[in-house]
C-alpha cells in the first residue's frame, strides 16, 4: 500500500523523540564520547533554509558511515552530532567548515560570541545530565508548538469565547454607541489607578495616577453582551470617542481638585483636534506639566509623522509622553528614545519569571536599553511581579496588586495614628493623674 | 507681466483670498516702509505627509500672542505657507516662535538648517528698509498670487496623496458599504503589480505578482460619496472584507499551472479564519509560490497573533512579507526581529536629503540584518531610486517606475 507523505511523516517518530531515545541508550556506553550542538536555528531565516541544513548535515556523511558517530536534525534546524572521542579533531574540522558556509550571518560576524552561539560542545560522560535537560527542553517545546497550532484553527474555542465574553461588535453597534456616548455622563464610569515606587518592604509611594473609563462598565451600562473589543480596528475608532469623552471630564473643575500628578489615554488624531485645542486653552501651564498622555503603540506606528508631530506640541506645551501596552515580546522593537517618550509602560506576564534564565537576560537587556528608570511595569497582580522588576531595575509599578498595598498601607497608617492617638490619649490621663 | 518690483493688478482681484488681501496691504503701505519687514515660512516645501492641515493649523496657533501683542499680521497663504508682515517688532519677539514652529517640522528635512544660516530653507526674512529685498518681495507676492487665482480654479489636483473625494467615513457608513462589499462583483476590480529582480546588464526576473483590488475603482462602486480612507481604523476594518473576498476568488485558480509567484495584502485575522483554510487547500502542495504581505500597522496590533500566523504560514511553506516600513519607521525599530521571510520599504526622498546619512545607516543595518535579497523597495517612482537601491545592495523592486520597465522587459521578451 502507498502511504501518503503526510501520513508518512506523522507516523514516523520525530527526530526529537528518536534523540530522547538514543539518549536513554547512551546512558550505559556514555564514556568515550562528545556530542557537539549545531544551533542553526540562530541564524538568519535565510540562512537556514532546506538545502542549507542539509549542506551542513552532508559534512558529517564520512564520519556517519565510518560509524564514528550519530546524527540528529531536529525540527527547528539545529544538529546534534555524537560521536568517538577519538575523532574530535576531525569534527572540530568539520565545524570550521560549516561556519564558513554562514559566514555572511550576522551571527558568525562577532567572533567572541559567535562561537558558543553557533556550536556548543560537550563530554557526554561528564555532561550526561546536562544535555539529557537540554534535549526534554526541546522536546517540550516543540510538543507546546503542536497544542497552539490547534487552537488556533479551533471554530470550538471562538465559540466558546462568544458565549462567554459577549457578540462581537459590529459597525452598527458602534454607531449607536458612539452616539449615546455624546450625552452620556460617564463621571461614575471613571477609574484611578496609581502607579507607584515600591521600596524592597512592599511600601508604595504615589508618582501618579491614571485616570481611563473602565471598558467593562461602560459595556454593562450601554451594551450588555457585547464585546467591544473583539474587532481591534473597531474598538480603536470607539477609543477616538472615549478620548473626547474623557477630555470634557477632565476639564470640569472638580477634576482639577485631584491630588498629584494625572495621566489619562489618547489617540494622535485626538491630540491634533480642535478639541484638545480647546481643552488645552482651558488649562493653566502648572497643570499641562502635571498631566501624562498615554498613547497607544498601534496608534503611533499608525501615523508616525503625526505622532512626532504631536510629541513635540505636546512636550513644547510641558505635557509628558508615554507609551502604553508594551509587552515582552514588542518592547524589544521599540526605541524609546528615539520616539522620545517620557514613559513606557511594560506589561507585566508571568512568562517572564517561568521563562528561565536566558529570558531573564532578555527581560533585563530590553528595559535597559529603553532605560529602567523610565519603565512602569503595569498589570502588575502578584508580589512575584513587583519581586521580579526589582531584580531587574524596575522602579514604577501599577496594577491590582499595587492598589492592594496602597489599601493595606492606608490601614497601616490609620491603625499607626489610632496606636498614636491611643497612647496620646493614654499620657494625657496619666498626666491628669499626676495631678 | 508687470514690471519687476511693481505691484500687479489682476482680473478677478475682487477675489478675497489671503494673497490678495496681502497684495492690497503692500499697496496700501506703498509711502511709507519704514520699520516693517517681512517673514516668509515656506510650509508648502514640507513633505507632503508633514503638510496636513490640521499640522498646519496648529503651527499657525503657535503665533496668536505675538498677534496679540505685536504690530504684525499673518497671511496663511493657499499654498500652506505662513507670512508675517512685522512692524517695529524686536526680531528677539520673532525668533522663539519661528524656532517653535521648526521644532514641530523637526522630522522634515526643510527644517535641518538654523534661522539664519545659509542652509536654512524654512525661512526668509525681507526687510523693507532695503528697497531690493522689498523689490524681491513684491515679485514673489505677486506670483504667489497668480498661481493662487490658478489653483482656485481647479482646486482638484491639489489634493494630497491617500485621500478619496467625499464624506468622512463614519460607524453606519461603514456598516452600509460592508455589506454591499459582501456582494458586489469584484473580481474585475482585482489588479496586480510586479515585484522584479533587477540583474546587471539590464536582466530582470519576476519575483512576484502583488494580486489587490483597487480601493479607488472600489469606491466607485460601493460608496461614491463616502472617502474610504476618511477614518483609518474603519478602513482596516472594510479591509476585512475585502479579504475574504479576494481570497474566495482566489481560490477558484489554479495553482499547479501558476506560472509567476504571487503575493496578497491580507489581515492577520484573515490568515486564521475559514475563507484563508478553503484557500490553503486551492493551493495544494504550491505553497512555495504564494507570499502573504501583512502590514506593520496589524504586527504592531497583537504580536501573540501575528506570531502564530507567521509560524502557521512558514511552517505550511507560505512566504511571509512585512509591508508597509517607510524610511521614517526603520529608525524606530529593527524589522529583521519579526523574524519574516520579506520586507518592503517604501521609497522616499527622504533617503536622498541632504542629512539622509543616519537613515542610509539604519537602511544598512536593516539589509545586513534581513539579508539584502529579502529586502524590497516598494514605490519606485524614478531611475534614482533604482541606481540608489543598487548602490546598498537592494535588487527587488515594485512601484509605477518598475511597471514601465516591466512593460518594456516583457516586450523585449526578457521576462
Amino acid at each position: 500500500m502507498a502511504i501518503q507523505p503526510a501520513d508518512a511523516e506523522r507516523r514516523l517518530p520525530s527526530q526529537e523523540k528518536l534523540l530522547l531515545d538514543y539518549l536513554r541508550r547512551l546512558e550505559d556506553h556514555k564514556s568515550g564520547r562528545h556530542a557537539v550542538h549545531l544551533l542553526l536555528s540562530n541564524l538568519k531565516s535565510y540562512n537556514r533554509r532546506e538545502h542549507h541544513v542539509r549542506a551542513a548535515a552532508n559534512s558529517f556523511e564520512a564520519l556517519i558511515k565510518e560509524l564514528q558517530g550519530q546524527l540528529f536534525i531536529l525540527e527547528n534546524s539545529d544538529l546534534f552530532f555524537f560521536f568517538k572521542t577519538d575523532v574530535l579533531a576531525q569534527v572540530e574540522t568539520i565545524i570550521q567548515k560549516i561556519r564558513f558556509l554562514f559566514s555572511d550571518d550576522p551571527l558568525l560576524e562577532n567572533d567572541e560570541e559567535a562561537e558558543s552561539s553557533f556550536a556548543a560542545w560537550y563530554d557526554a560522560d561528564a555532561q550526561y545530565e546536562e544535555i539529557l535537560k537540554l534535549i526534554q527542553g526541546l522536546v517540550n517545546v516543540k510538543e507546546q508548538r503542536k497544542s497552539h497550532a490547534r487552537a488556533r484553527m479551533d471554530t470550538r474555542a471562538a465559540l466558546k469565547a462568544r458565549q462567554r465574553e459577549g457578540e462581537p461588535l459590529t459597525p452598527e453597534v458602534l454607531a449607536k454607541v458612539e452616539s449615546a456616548l455624546e450625552r452620556a455622563d460617564l463621571s461614575n464610569l471613571v477609574r484611578r489607578q496609581f502607579i507607584c515606587r515600591i521600596d524592597s518592604q512592599m511600601i508604595p509611594e504615589q508618582a501618579f495616577s491614571e485616570m481611563f473609563i473602565s471598558i467593562a462598565d461602560l459595556r454593562e451600562t450601554m451594551i450588555p453582551g457585547v464585546n467591544l473589543v473583539s474587532n481591534r480596528w473597531l474598538f480603536q475608532h470607539l477609543t477616538e470617542s472615549l478620548d473626547l469623552r474623557m477630555l470634557s471630564l477632565l476639564s470640569k473643575t472638580d477634576t482639577f481638585t485631584i491630588s498629584g500628578d494625572i495621566s489619562f489615554n489618547a489617540n494622535v488624531a485626538t491630540l491634533l483636534s480642535p478639541e484638545f485645542q480647546d481643552f488645552d486653552d482651558n488649562i493653566s501651564a502648572a497643570k499641562r506639566g502635571s498631566m501624562i498622555v498615554e498613547l497607544q503603540k498601534i496608534d503611533i506606528f499608525s501615523d508616525l509623522g503625526a505622532y512626532l508631530f504631536a510629541r513635540e506640541y505636546m512636550q513644547d506645551k510641558g505635557y509628558r509622553i508615554c507609551i502604553d501596552g508594551l509587552t515582552h515580546k514588542t518592547l524589544p522593537l521599540i526605541e524609546r528614545e528615539r520616539l522620545g517618550a517620557d514613559l513606557v509602560k511594560l506589561v507585566w506576564h508571568p512568562e517572564m519569571v517561568d521563562g528561565g534564565e536566558g529570558m531573564h537576560e532578555r527581560v533585563r537587556a530590553m528595559v535597559k536599553r529603553a532605560n529602567p528608570a523610565r519603565v512602569i511595569l503595569c498589570r502588575v497582580d502578584n508580589r512575584e511581579a513587583i519581586d521580579f522588576g526589582h531584580s531587574i531595575g524596575i522602579g514604577l509599578f501599577q496594577g491590582h496588586y499595587v492598589e492592594n498595598l496602597i489599601a493595606e498601607d492606608n490601614r497601616r497608617r490609620e491603625l499607626l495614628k489610632l496606636k498614636r492617638r491611643m497612647e496620646r490619649a493614654a499620657q494625657e490621663a496619666e498626666d491628669m493623674g499626676n495631678f | 507681466m508687470a514690471n519687476s518690483g511693481s505691484l500687479i493688478t489682476f482680473p478677478g482681484g475682487e477675489i478675497s483670498i489671503e494673497e490678495t488681501l496681502l497684495l492690497n496691504r503692500l499697496r496700501s503701505l506703498n509711502s511709507g516702509h519704514k520699520g516693517y519687514y517681512v517673514v516668509h515660512m515656506h510650509l508648502s516645501r514640507l513633505r507632503p505627509g508633514n503638510r496636513k492641515p490640521h499640522f498646519i493649523k496648529i503651527a499657525t496657533r503657535n503665533f496668536e500672542d505675538l498677534l496679540a501683542n505685536f504690530n504684525v499680521t499673518l497671511y496663511k497663504l493657499s499654498t500652506d505657507d505662513i507670512v508675517l508682515l512685522c512692524r517695529d517688532v524686536p526680531v528677539e519677539e520673532i525668533d522663539p516662535v519661528i524656532q517653535k514652529t521648526r521644532q514641530l517640522f523637526s522630522e522634515d528635512p526643510l527644517t535641518d538648517g538654523d534661522d539664519g544660516s545659509i542652509d536654512d530653507k524654512f525661512t526668509t526674512w525681507y526687510d523693507f528698509a532695503n528697497p531690493a529685498d522689498l523689490s524681491s518681495f513684491i515679485d514673489t507676492a505677486n506670483e504667489m498670487t497668480i498661481q493662487a487665482l490658478q489653483r482656485t480654479k481647479k482646486p482638484e489636483e491639489n489634493r494630497p496623496q491617500n485621500t478619496l473625494p467625499g464624506a468622512r467615513l463614519d460607524p453606519s457608513s461603514a456598516a452600509d458599504i460592508r455589506l454591499k462589499l459582501q456582494r458586489v462583483n469584484m473580481e474585475d476590480l482585482i489588479d496586480e503589480q510586479t515585484c522584479v529582480i533587477v540583474y546587471p546588464n539590464e536582466k530582470g526576473k519576476v519575483l512576484f505578482r502583488e494580486k489587490f483590488v483597487s480601493m479607488r475603482a472600489l469606491q466607485k462602486r460601493v460608496a461614491p460619496d463616502i472617502n474610504l480612507f476618511g477614518s483609518p481604523w474603519l478602513f482596516l476594518y472594510l479591509t476585512e472584507t475585502v479579504d475574504r473576498r479576494l481570497l474566495a476568488i482566489l481560490s477558484q485558480g489554479n495553482f499547479a499551472s501558476l506560472n509567476n509567484h504571487i503575493s496578497l495584502n491580507l489581515n492577520i485575522s484573515s490568515v486564521l479564519g475559514r475563507e484563508f483554510q478553503h484557500f490553503h487547500q486551492s493551493v495544494g502542495d504550491h505553497t512555495d509560490k504564494v507570499v502573504v504581505e501583512f502590514q506593520l500597522i496589524d504586527v504592531f496590533s497583537d504580536m501573540n497573533a501575528y506570531g502564530n500566523a507567521r509560524d502557521m504560514l512558514q511552517d505550511s511553506g507560505y512566504r511571509v512579507l512585512i509591508d508597509g516600513l517607510s524610511p521614517l519607521s526603520l529608525q524606530f525599530f529593527d524589522p529583521a526581529l519579526l523574524l519574516a521571510d520579506l520586507i518592503k520599504i517604501s521609497w522616499g526622498q527622504e533617503f536622498v536629503a541632504d542629512d539622509a546619512q543616519e537613515r542610509v545607516e539604519d537602511m544598512r543595518s536593516v539589509i545586513r540584518g534581513m539579508g539584502k535579497d529579502n529586502v524590497i523597495l516598494a514605490r519606485t517612482d524614478s531611475e534614482d531610486a533604482v541606481k540608489w537601491a543598487l548602490s546598498l545592495g537592494i535588487t527587488r523592486f515594485q512601484g509605477f517606475y518598475i511597471d514601465n520597465l516591466v512593460n518594456v522587459m516583457q516586450l523585449k521578451g526578457i521576462i
